[in-house]
């Protein structure tokens, strides 16, 4: 079983000569995901969600704090689904697929078929990312986390940059492979909806990078953004981003 | 492994049928345009050639074209070019193998790249023409002044883009890679190579291209043979239309040896063809 355990994570990015002022992206964040469960880390631009996926993913160093990302007690393998797909150009999509596996064998190779066909990109295994528009670059970008066949799933909002239809598309497309594999998910976003049709739990972070609130979300999967419960999670959550903000405005330190 | 394929859902299917319809759409519009831009062209040049200037300053296309044709058929066309191609190589070999060597010195080193950046400066302000007299005076008419000038100048253009290239390696393709795991020499061979071997390719396109003009306008002051001696040739005997054939077939082999050389080269290690236009398409 995978758990994340982060115990008071701090990020401050020194002064550049570009931003002269020290930025805060985390203050403290504390907290622990255990098991077969999505959260989804929702909050507004400058709340630190990117960074919190990054240290988790162990490509950046926190400043304070630490966190633990295990699986039975051994470091967990991490799959990374980025904002943008992060293909490399010069290798045919199937290559792209190989490049993160460890071993390159017959198997592996029928493992990364299977996952493109997953995403409904079997035929175009053989062409370049720059052949695939955007979408599809992005599906082979989800494809590919999966492959590692990972114990933690990272997703840094990877419908941000989707039009609305395409987006939607995806989103039922995760919400069916994820309860094929159910890994334990961890996804920023800053769409409240797509973090209520997906998620678990939703972690709120406000600015500054603190946990402002921890929602349940405990709904019936498959689910569609017109479903009732749905909407009324919806809106509650809404309420609470609201009562987030009116507290930031006026200077509410709760955590 | 068991693979349950029953959890593939018919709208992604549906979205993917859909994105290769309008990515195929706008690959022929793009043909479309091309063809259309050709045909304005030659159309201009016909109304320019007839109501304009007049078919003595300006002989209409087919005409040009016959006597491209003309040139290309008759004797000395083989050795006439062969001397400005081999010029261009040479030119164009010395110019990339000093912008490799240059280029990942003031990619990697502060120092390097403040001293060049002086002379590279000081060399892309010289008028190409200055150094084309320049070269008669010191070479006389021969095939040297057009090697060492097309090299002369094209290596700072060169030497800044391969600098670049090794330099702009995509931080978050190595990113990516950290993320899942790869070791450092994984990195090196996946990304970073591969990255820089597209800097030099781009820099070898674009050496051959700056190679070429220089030496044909090298040519026209300083030897006795090659294409740009023919230009010059057709130019003094106020033969308009042998201008425009040579100036047509230059420009022709310009195109061949973009499309069928280098892009090929750039397919090859780039894979996706036409690159950006590709991602340009599927950006719409």
């Amino acid at each position: 079983m995978a758990t994340i355990l982060i115990e008071n994570l701090t990020k401050v990015y020194p002064p550049t000569p570009t931003y002269p002022q020290q930025v805060q992206a985390l203050g403290g964040v504390s907290m622990s995901v255990t098991g077969n469960v999505f959260v989804a880390v929702l909050g507004p631009s400058g709340s630190g969600k990117t960074t919190l996926l990054n240290i988790v993913a162990g490509v950046e160093e926190p400043t304070a704090g630490a966190v633990r990302v295990v699986q039975d007690g051994v470091p967990a393998q991490v799959g990374y689904v980025f904002q943008e797909p992060r293909l490399l150009p010069w290798r045919s999509v199937l290559d792209n697929m190989l490049y993160v596996q460890n071993r390159k064998s017959d198997r592996s190779k029928r493992e990364a078929e299977f996952y493109l066909s997953m995403v409904g990109l079997s035929d175009v295994a053989h062409l370049y990312p720059a052949q695939l528009s955007a979408g599809m670059q992005q599906r082979v970008g989800i494809a590919r986390a999966f492959l590692v066949n990972p114990d933690v799933l990272l997703m840094d909002e990877p419908f941000s940059h989707m039009d609305a239809l395409t987006g939607r598309s995806l989103r039922d497309y995760l919400q069916r492979i994820w309860a094929h594999t159910r890994k334990t998910a961890l996804f920023v976003t800053h769409d409240v909806g797509e973090a209520v049709e997906l998620a678990d739990r939703i972690l709120m972070l406000r600015p500054g990078g603190v946990v402002f609130d921890d929602i349940p979300v405990n709904l019936q999967r498959p689910r569609r953004p017109d479903d009732a419960a749905v909407r009324a999670v919806e809106t509650e959550v809404l309420r609470r981003f609201d009562s987030m903000e009116a507290a930031v405005r006026f200077g509410d330190q709760r955590n | 492994m068991a693979y349950d394929t029953s959890v593939t859902p018919d709208a992604v299917a549906d979205l993917s049928a859909r994105e290769m319809r309008r990515s195929v759409m706008s690959r022929w519009g793009l043909r479309a345009g091309v063809v259309i831009g050709w045909l304005a062209f030659i159309g201009v040049w016909y109304v320019f050639s007839g109501a304009v200037l007049g078919t003595q300053q300006l002989p209409p296309p087919h005409t040009v074209a016959a006597e491209a044709w003309q040139v290309v058929t008759g004797d000395g066309f083989g050795a006439t070019l062969w001397a400005s191609l081999l010029r261009v190589i040479v030119g164009c070999t010395l110019a990339l193998s000093a912008s490799i060597v240059l280029g990942m010195v003031i990619a990697y080193s502060a120092w390097w790249r403040g001293l060049l950046g002086v002379l590279t400066r000081f060399f892309v302000s010289i008028p190409t023409v200055a150094l084309a007299i320049l070269a008669l005076i010191l070479f006389g008419v021969s095939g040297l002044g057009p090697m060492l000038t097309a090299a002369l100048v094209a290596t700072p253009y060169v030497m800044s883009s391969v600098a670049q290239g090794l330099t702009g390696v995509d931080r978050r393709l190595i990113v990516m890679s950290e993320s899942f795991g790869r070791t450092r020499s994984q990195i090196i061979t996946g990304v970073l190579l591969p990255s820089s071997v597209l800097a030099v390719i781009g820099g070898a396109r674009q050496a051959f291209a700056l190679a070429w003009r220089i030496t044909l306008l090298t040519e026209v002051f300083a030897s006795s043979d090659g294409v740009g001696f023919q230009i010059r040739r057709s130019f003094e005997s106020y033969d308009v239309r042998g201008l425009l054939a040579w100036t047509a077939l230059f420009i022709g082999l310009m195109f061949i040896f973009e499309n069928f050389v280098f892009r090929q080269l750039e397919r090859r290690a780039f894979g996706g063809a036409h690159v950006s236009q590709a991602t340009a398409e599927s950006t719409q």
